[in-house]
This record gives structure tokens, sequence and C-alpha cells, in this order.
């Protein structure tokens, strides 16, 4: 399934590291916290690279799903009462899904620009929505009380009140979505969402349907970044509108410009490198923005493929 | 000088060339007044002619004759101002474009249009797909299937290009990209082939293995074909029909249109004219 070098040589880097890091760092409980936070960011950055790398279909409303996925679960669940965290997954995907499928429905019908500014005028009626809103808990957002509970068939795997239990829940999910797509993209569906990305007139000559294939993609996509906006949520515990503002998704096609577009793994070497920077930089000086950017653009400038592709080059040229 | 010869014709050529039975085989596609209008500009103008089963169909005239536009309304591309056009006696003209590769119109362009990183085989299956199905199952791998594997293959031997089988698209010659057009399209099993210019920019010998290749083709399919090439269309045309600013003017065997007065003057001019 995984044929390209690079992408052997960073999954079987990153996974058994990322398995052992808990032991590593002691079970610190900030540092276990932050990474798993980088791991469900991960997850939405990845959804975002199928969509604008595998299917050509640039959104920036992206975080209108991330948004939703915690505003659904404060929305469904009881305030004080642990409900279960699988039943709930559903709940999310499920409805997440439905949401997209009536998005998609919409923005789909434009391309290009046109898309971009769609998608981005409608992330932001979000927002504000949820910003003005008396129930939502407008700016300051919602405090969840009582995290799920994890039984299923009587056993209980999780406890998502630990930090490193929740750490290894979020590397699992991250671990089945780098699955979950390239299962996608090596199947028959796939192969027409390459078909559509690369030649949608050639592809609706030979009798496809391309919206259809880009309305499914959307789906799945938004599904899964609504399931890393519920993971976060549930990880500290509050959702607040800053979830569905535009910078959460321009940041968001930032990593996965910086870890190569359309190669899923990197992802999240992209979310990885700019986490990293910024931790660093927010060290060093209170103005991290400044520095942190103009590092970026010349990263991008000299990897035209991403981190990815650069790891790719890399590999190139040694064999 | 085209609308000299629409008035010196006088009668209505589009009826005169419906009744002369050319041929009997089956009639697969027909537009009836067949209209296309941009703005005030008519690209085509009342056109109706029928494309026989295992007939050539050549349609030349000179730039602007709305040669490219009777294409792009005969795949779906553009829909009819007005007029109909009937698939096997059925109105297809309100149709989703992809749905007329599916009734079996399959279509090539006149710039090349192939998917250029993927390899050749890829470039069929994604074409035979289309046939066997199953484009939304998530779960089964692409290259699993032996009757799609088998459908490209076939659809790259009957183009001649089954010695490049795993060569990425992008890699191989020109005339070998408008042959790979062509297979992709057989892939679908199509019944209808509707090929622009597919000769076009190539050399002697290339035009030679396409005009080879749709001598085959044509004893299998309906070929609606748009050239400039004179010489190929003659050799390869069972009927021909010429047609001059959007007009319809004849169609005919090869040898009536050539020595049709009203050609001569569209594709020369008329001898007085003054230049």
């Amino acid at each position: 399934m995984f044929t390209n070098r690079a992408e052997k040589l960073f999954i079987w880097v990153f996974f058994p590291l990322a398995l052992l890091m808990p032991l590593l760092l002691d079970q610190n409980t900030y540092y276990v916290n932050k990474l798993a936070t980088i791991l469900i960011l991960s997850i939405f950055v990845m959804s975002l690279d199928y969509l604008v790398g595998r299917c050509g279909l640039v959104t920036l409303g992206h975080a209108l799903f991330y948004g939703l996925g915690g505003y659904l679960f404060v929305m469904l669940a009881p305030e004080y009462e642990a409900v279960n965290f699988w039943i709930y997954t559903f709940y999310v995907l499920a409805i997440a899904s439905v949401v997209a499928l009536i998005v998609g429905f919409i923005v789909l019908r434009t391309s290009g620009i046109y898309m971009i500014m769609i998608t981005l005028a409608l992330a932001q009626m979000c927002f504000y929505f949820f910003s003005d809103s008396t129930e939502f808990g407008g700016n300051d957002g919602v405090f969840i009380y009582v995290k799920p509970e994890t039984h299923v068939f009587g056993l209980n795997l999780f406890d998502l009140d630990n930090p490193t239990h929740f750490y290894y829940l979020c590397l699992l999910s991250l671990f089945n979505c780098l699955l979950f797509f390239k299962l996608i993209m090596r199947s028959k569906f796939g192969r027409i969402v390459d078909a559509v990305q690369e030649n949608p007139e050639r592809t609706t000559a030979l009798g496809y349907n391309v919206f259809h294939f880009r309305l499914a993609s959307y789906v799945i996509a938004s599904a899964l970044g609504a399931y890393a906006g519920y993971l976060f949520a549930l990880q500290y515990g509050f959702v607040n509108p800053s979830m569905l503002s535009w910078q959460t998704s321009g940041t968001a096609l930032v990593m996965s410009i910086l870890g190569g577009l359309g190669t899923l793994y990197g992802a999240i070497l992209g979310t990885l490198v700019y986490e990293g920077l910024h931790y660093g930089f927010e060290h060093l000086t209170e103005n991290w923005l400044l520095p942190m950017g103009v590092l970026i653009i010349l990263m991008v400038l000299a990897f035209r493929h991403g981190l990815a592709g650069y790891l790719e080059s890399l590999l190139e040229k040694r064999k | 000088m085209s609308s000299n010869i629409t008035l010196e014709s006088g009668a209505p050529v589009a009826t005169q060339a419906a009744h002369k039975p050319l041929s009997d085989t089956e009639v697969v596609l027909e537009t009836e007044a067949l209209c296309k209008y941009w703005g005030g500009l008519k690209a085509l103008d009342d056109l109706s002619l029928q494309f026989r089963d295992r007939q050539l169909h050549g349609i030349v005239g000179p730039n602007g004759a709305g040669k490219s536009t009777l294409l792009n309304l005969l795949c779906g591309t553009y829909s009819p101002t007005r007029g109909r056009i009937l698939h096997k006696g059925e109105a297809i003209e309100s149709i989703k474009p992809y749905e007329f590769s599916r009734r079996g119109i399959g279509r090539g362009f006149q710039k090349t249009n192939i998917y250029p990183s993927a390899t050749c085989l890829e470039n069929c299956s994604i074409a035979a797909q289309r046939r066997v199905g199953g484009s939304f199952n998530i779960f089964r791998s692409r290259h699993s299937e032996k009757l799609l594997t088998e459908m490209a293959e076939q659809a790259l031997e009957k183009v001649g290009l089954a010695h490049r089988r795993d060569a990425v698209a992008s890699r191989i010659s020109y005339g070998e990209q408008r042959q790979l057009e062509i297979a992709t399209v057989l892939a679908t099993a199509p019944c209808v082939l509707l090929l622009d210019e597919p000769m076009a920019g190539m050399g002697h010998e290339e035009s030679q293995l396409i005009i080879q290749l749709l001598k085959t083709l044509k004893q299998d399919y309906c070929i609606v074909l748009v050239e400039h090439d004179m010489d190929a269309v003659f050799e390869l045309s069972d009927q021909l029909t010429v047609m001059v600013d959007g007009q319809h003017l004849i169609t005919d065997t090869v040898d009536q249109v050539r020595d049709d007065a009203r050609v001569q003057i569209a594709y020369l001019g008329q001898g007085d004219e003054v230049i």
C-alpha cells in the first residue's frame, strides 16, 4: 500500500517514535498534551490535504467542519452526564457528513477562486453565528464538564481524562486516517478521483459525472475534519468560535503546502514542522509571527513540492 | 464569398442530401435542423445530417464553418439553440454531457486530451472502468480486476500501442498520444466515434498510421471525422459533408463532392472575385 520510498521511511520512523513518545517524555503532562494536539491537527490537515492536493478542490472554509465537530458534541451531549465516546463519534461523523453533503452541493458548483470565496463566506457565517449566539456561550465558547466514557462490549479501554491514554487515542486515529486515505487512493474510486483532478474535461467525456466524485470526496474529507475538531474539543474540554475562524483554515492550508500537497503523509510532516517552529519561536521572542512567517515563505520557496517532496528527492539522489 | 454560394445554390441543400440513399446501413446518429447561435452569430444553422453505422462520415469546410461546433453539439459539450439530435431514434439533445459517452458516443478532442501523468494502460483503464462499474467502491484495489485490465489492453492493441502499455503518457510521441486518445475512447465501448482533426500537426508517416487505423475502425464503428487534411478525408470518407459559414453545402460520396461546382467555389473562390 505504501509504495513510495520516502513515505515508507517516514511512516516507519514516525509511528514507532510517536508510540514511544509518552515513555520518553516520562508522561510529562504538558508535552504529551501538546503532542496530542499536533496529532489531532494532523488529522485535520490531512483531510484538507486530500481535498486540495488530491481532488483539486481548494477550500478556505475547512474550519467550518473542525468547529462543527466540537460544537456538535456540545449541542448533542447532556451537560452533566458522561456519554459514550464511540456512539458520539458516530453521531458527529454522521451529522457532519450530512452537513457536508448540503454545503458541498452548493460550493462544488463553483471552482477555483470562486470556490475559495464561497467556502470562506460560509465558514465566516458559521463563525459569527456561534460567536453571537447566547446559547453557545458567544465569544467565550462552551465548557465540556464531563468527558465521555469509552465502554465498549464491557471493556473500558481508555480513560479520556488521562493525557497518555488520550494521546494514544489520537495516534490511533491519525494512523487509521492515513490508512483510510491510502485505501481510497488505491481503490477504483481513487482512480477516478485522480482522473478528475488531472483532466476533468476528459473524465466527463468518458462518461463520468465529475460532480458526484467531488461531492463524495468533499463529504469524506469534511467528516474527518469534523472528527479532528471533536477530538480537540474533548482534549481541552471546551469549544469556542476561534475553531471556526478563517485563520484555522488558513493555517491548515499552510501546513499542508509546507508538508507537500497531495502526499497525505506530508500533512503530518507539515503540521509537525509548523508546530515545532511555532513552539521554538514563541519561546525566543514575543514577535514570533514575523520570523516564523519569513522562514515558512523561504521553506515553501526552497522546497517546491513541500517537505515530502524534498525528502523524496533526497532519497532519489542516494539511489 | 460564402454568402454568394448559398444564394447561388438556391434550393435548401440539406433535404436534397437526406433523401439520397447513400448506403443501407443503420442510421445511428442524426441531427434535425440543428442550430447553435452565439448571440447574433450563427455558428451552426439548420443542419440536418445522418450518420450511419460502419461508415466514416467526413466533415470538411473552411475555418469557421462550424465543424467543431457540430462535434461539440454531438457529444453534449454545447447544447443546441434549436433542433434535435437523435441517437438510434431517441432525442438526446437535452441529456447531460457525461451521459453521451454512456450512450456510446465517444469523442476525441482537437487538442490531445489524455491523462499525461498516467501510464497508457492506466489511461485506458480509467475509460474501461466506466463500463465495468464499481467506480464508487473505495475498498476494491484499482489493479485487482483482470477483466478491466484486459479491456484496457485490448483497446491499446486495437490502435497498435500494446508495446507502450507501461509508458507514461507524457513521454510518448505526439502521434502515439493521438493514438492513445483514440484507444481511451475505444475502451468505453462506443458505437459512434467523433474525431476532431486526429491528424493535425502530424508528419506524413504518422498520418498514414492514423489513416490505416481509421480504415480498420470504420468497419466496426460509425465515425464522424472533422479533418483539414483533404487527401486523408477523400481517402477515408464513405460520405462527405461540406460546410461553409455554419451552413450545410453538400453531403454526398467523395467523387460527387469533388466534382461539385459549389464546393470548388467555396474552397477556391469564384473567378470574378476581387482579391
